[in-house]
C-alpha cells in the first residue's frame, strides 16, 4: 500500500482551479520531487495534504485513511509534517526551543501536570530538550541552539524549519523550495541533510524546488505540475527529456 | 535533578510562599494605617490580574482587553453564593474565604471559556473589539438587576480582608504561569503566540491551547474578583469599568508582553493610579505630571545609544539633539500645563487628579511604546541566573578598571 495517495485532487478558490485532478502515489521510503513554473499549485498541494486547505474534490489518503478535511493538528499527529516556503518560525523563541514544539507532539504528561511543573514534566521537557539538541545537530545548528530564530540567517531558518518538522516524528516530511536563497554550499549540505533524513532516520520525502540541478540530483520520482494541472510523472531522466516539460518549465533540456 | 530535590524544593517554596503571605498580612495589619493596609491588599490583587492577563495577551497572543469582566464575575458570583450560603455553612470565615475563592474562579473560568470561543476564529483587533463588547455586556446586564442592586451596589457578607489568601493566590497565579513556561507545555503557548498557522502544523492543538489560556487566565481574575467582593464588601458595577480593564492591559503591555516578571512590576505599582486622587493632593498631582515628564527625559537620555549609533556620528549635534528633545518636552510640560490651567472644568486654582491620572497612564505608555515598544522588560524574565550573571559582569568590570 502507498504511504500517501493522491486521487483527482482538486481545488477552486473562486474561478481559479489552483490544483487540478492531480493523481499520484508515493511509497514508503521515496524521495519524491514536485516540480512546476510559478504558481502551478505545488505549494497548494503542500497545502491540501496537510490539511491546511479541504479539497472540492477528489481524494488525499495516508496510509489507508481519508485524511481530506481532518484539521492540520490532527495529520501532524498521524505523520505529516512539513516546512514552510515563506519561513514560518517562531520568531522570538530560540532556535532549540522552536524544535521542542515540534517534539512536542510527543509529550506524553498532562497539560495541568505543565501548570503545577510535576517531575514528570521536568522529566519529559528535559528529553525533548534532548531530542530537539540532536535534531539541531543533524542540520549542523548545534551553536546557535540559542538563538533567536528570527535572528538567524535565511539558510539558517531553512534548515531549523527542517530540523522544527523532523522533531515531530512525521513518516513523511514535506519540504517546500528548501533550497530557496542558499548558496551553493549550503545547498550541498541541504542535500546531505536530506539524504541523511531519508537514509538514516528512514522518512519518506516529498520536496518542492526550483534548482532543477538540486531535484535531478536528489530525487527518484517526480510529478510536473503546470496551471495546476499534473503534466508529467517520471524518474529525473524521463522529465529532463519529456517534451512537454521542457515546453511548460524548463525552456530548454538541463 | 532527581526525584527528591525536587520535591524538596518544591516544599521548601510552598512553606516560604505561605509564611510570607501570612508574615506580610501579620506586618501589615499590625503596623500600619487602615488605608496603606488596603493599598497592599490591592496591589495583591492587581498583580493577579496583570499576571493572568498576560497568560492571555501576552503569552499565548490572544488580544484580550476586557479582563475587568472576569474580575466582576468572580466578585459577583461568589458574594450572591456567599450571600446564599454563609450563614448556614459551617467553616469560619477565614477558612471560607478559600471555598469562595473557588467560587469566583469557577464562574469566571465560564465566562473565560464563552469569551474564549470566538478567539478561535478571531484575531488581533477583532478579538479586542469582542472582549472589550463583552466586559461591557456583562457590566450592563449586571446593572440592570436590581436584586444585585443594580448600579446602587451590592452587599457582600462576610465582610473580610483576606490579606493573606490575596497574596497567595498572586503567588499561585504567578508560579502558575511561571511553571507553564519551564515546561514544554509552555512552548504550545508561546508557539500559537508567534505563529498560529505554523503551530498547528507542528501538531499544536491551537483551539484547547486558547481555550485553556482563556479558562486559566479567567478563573484567576475571577478568584481575585471573589477576595475583593469580600474585602469590599459592598460592590458595584462602576468598580468593574473598562478602566480596569485598561488598567490592567496597560501593566501587561507595560512590564513587557509575555514577561511575568514585567507584569508582577507593574501590577504592583500602577494599581496605585486609581488610587491617586485620595492620596495625592491636587496640586501634587501637578508635581506627579513634572516627575513623569522627569522620567520621560532619563528614558530619551537612556536612549542616546539609539541615538548614537543611528542617527547622527557628529557628537555635539547628538548633545543639542537630546538636550533639544528634553528642552522640548520641558516645554511642552510648561504649555499642556497652561491649557490645563485655562480649560474652565479644571478650575483656576487646582489639578482634578483624579482626571490626571489618565493622562499621565497615556503619556507613560505613548513614551514606553515610542521607546522600548516590547515594553519594559521586553520577553525577559527574572532569574537568580540572570542575577549571577549581571553580579559578575560587575565584578569582571570592577576587576578591568
Ligand atoms: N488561498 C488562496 N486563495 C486564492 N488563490 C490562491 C490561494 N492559494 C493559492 N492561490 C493561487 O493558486 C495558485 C497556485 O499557487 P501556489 O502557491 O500553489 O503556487 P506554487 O506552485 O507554489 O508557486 P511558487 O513556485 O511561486 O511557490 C496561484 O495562482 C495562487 O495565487
Ligand atoms: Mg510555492
Amino acid at each position: 500500500m502507498a504511504l500517501l495517495t493522491l486521487k483527482d485532487a482538486t481545488i477552486k478558490f473562486g474561478g481559479l482551479t489552483a490544483v487540478n485532478k492531480v493523481s499520484f502515489d508515493i511509497e514508503k521510503g521515496d524521495l519524491f520531487g514536485l516540480i512546476g513554473p510559478n504558481g502551478a499549485g505545488k505549494t497548494t498541494c503542500f497545502n491540501l495534504i496537510t490539511g491546511v486547505y479541504e479539497p472540492t474534490s477528489g481524494d488525499i489518503d495516508f496510509l489507508g485513511t481519508r485524511i481530506c478535511g481532518m484539521a492540520p493538528n490532527k495529520i501532524a499527529e498521524i505523520g505529516i509534517c512539513r516546512t514552510f516556503q515563506n519561513i514560518r518560525l517562531f520568531g522570538t523563541l530560540s532556535a532549540l526551543e522552536n524544535v521542542m514544539v515540534g517534539a512536542y507532539l510527543r509529550h506524553k504528561t498532562s497539560l495541568l501536570g505543565g501548570f503545577m511543573l510535576t517531575p514528570a514534566v521536568i522529566k519529559e521537557t528535559a528529553e525533548l530538550r534532548k531530542k530537539a539538541m540532536e535534531l539541531l545537530s543533524v542540520v549542523n545548528l548545534t551553536d546557535i541552539a540559542h538563538s533567536r530564530a528570527c535572528d538567524l540567517s535565511y539558510g539558517k531558518q531553512r534548515r531549523l524549519e527542517i530540523a522544527r518538522a523532523m522533531a515531530t516524528d512525521p513518516k513523511l516530511i514535506l519540504l517546500d523550495e528548501p533550497a530557496a536563497g542558499m548558496n551553493p554550499q549550503e545547498k550541498d549540505e541541504l542535500r546531505d541533510v536530506v539524504f541523511k533524513i531519508r537514509d538514516d532516520y528512514e522518512k519518506t520525502v516529498l520536496l518542492i524546488e526550483h534548482d532543477m540541478k538540486f531535484v535531478m540530483g536528489l530525487c527518484e520520482k517526480i510529478v510536473v505540475l503546470d496551471h495546476g494541472e499534473e503534466i508529467a510523472y517520471g524518474d529525473p531522466s524521463e522529465i529532463r527529456n519529456n517534451p512537454k516539460v521542457i515546453e511548460a518549465y524548463l525552456g530548454e533540456p538541463v | 535533578m532527581s526525584l527528591s530535590k525536587i520535591l524538596g524544593t518544591r516544599v521548601l517554596s510552598v512553606v516560604l510562599a505561605i509564611a510570607f503571605c501570612f508574615g506580610l498580612d501579620a506586618f501589615v495589619t499590625g503596623q500600619l494605617n487602615e488605608y496603606v493596609v488596603r493599598l497592599v491588599m490591592l496591589a495583591g490583587l492587581y498583580v493577579t490580574l496583570s499576571v493572568s492577563l498576560n497568560l492571555i495577551n501576552g503569552i499565548t497572543g490572544q488580544f484580550s482587553i476586557g479582563h475587568a469582566a472576569f474580575y466582576m464575575v468572580g466578585a459577583y458570583s461568589a458574594g450572591i453564593v456567599s450571600n446564599a450560603i454563609y450563614k448556614t455553612q459551617p467553616l469560619a470565615a477565614p477558612a471560607y474565604m478559600i471555598i469562595s475563592m473557588l467560587i469566583g474562579a469557577v464562574f469566571a473560568a465560564i465566562a473565560g471559556l464563552i469569551v474564549g470561543m470566538p478567539s478561535l476564529r478571531l484575531k488581533g483587533d477583532y478579538l479586542a473589539i469582542v472582549t472589550l463588547g463583552f466586559g461591557e455586556i456583562i457590566r450592563i446586564i449586571v446593572l440592570n438587576q436590581n436584586q444585585w442592586g443594580g448600579s446602587y451596589g451590592y452587599a457582600i457578607a462576610p465582610k473580610y480582608q483576606a490579606g493573606w489568601l490575596i497574596w497567595l493566590l498572586a503567588i499561585i497565579c504567578i508560579a502558575t504561569c511561571r511553571n507553564l513556561l519551564k515546561s514544554a507545555h509552555g512552548l504550545a503557548f508561546l508557539a500559537v503566540r508567534e505563529d498560529e498557522i505554523a503551530a498547528q502544523a507542528m501538531g499544536v492543538n491551537v483551539t484547547k491551547t486558547k481555550v485553556v489560556a482563556f479558562i486559566v487566565g479567567a478563573a484567576f481574575a475571577g478568584a481575585a474578583g471573589a477576595l475583593f467582593g469580600h474585602m469590599e464588601s459592598f460592590i458595584n458595577p462602576d468598580l468593574f469599568k473598562m478602566e480596569v480593564s485598561f488598567l490592567v492591559l496597560t501593566m501587561v503591555v507595560l512590564g513587557g508582553s509575555g514577561s511575568i516578571t514585567g507584569s508582577v512590576l507593574a501590577g504592583a505599582t500602577l494599581f496605585i493610579l486609581p488610587e491617586l486622587p485620595r492620596i495625592v493632593s491636587f496640586k501634587m498631582s501637578l508635581g506627579l505630571l513634572l516627575s513623569v515628564l522627569v522620567g520621560i527625559g532619563v528614558l530619551v537620555w537612556m536612549n542616546r545609544k539609539f541615538m548614537e549609533k543611528y542617527h547622527e556620528p557628529d557628537k555635539l549635534k547628538r548633545t543639542l539633539v537630546v538636550a533639544g528633545a528634553n528642552i522640548g518636552l520641558a516645554v511642552l510640560a510648561v504649555v499642556v500645563g497652561k491649557l490645563l490651567n485655562n480649560i474652565p472644568q479644571f478650575g483656576t486654582t487646582t489639578y482634578d487628579a483624579n482626571k490626571i491620572r489618565y493622562m499621565i497612564l497615556a503619556v507613560v505608555l505613548l513614551v514606553i511604546m515610542l521607546l522600548k515598544p516590547t515594553g519594559l522588560l521586553g520577553h525577559h524574565e527574572f532569574s537568580w541566573d540572570w542575577v549571577k550573571r549581571v553580579l559578575n559582569r560587575n565584578k569582571a568590570g570592577e576587576a578591568s578598571a
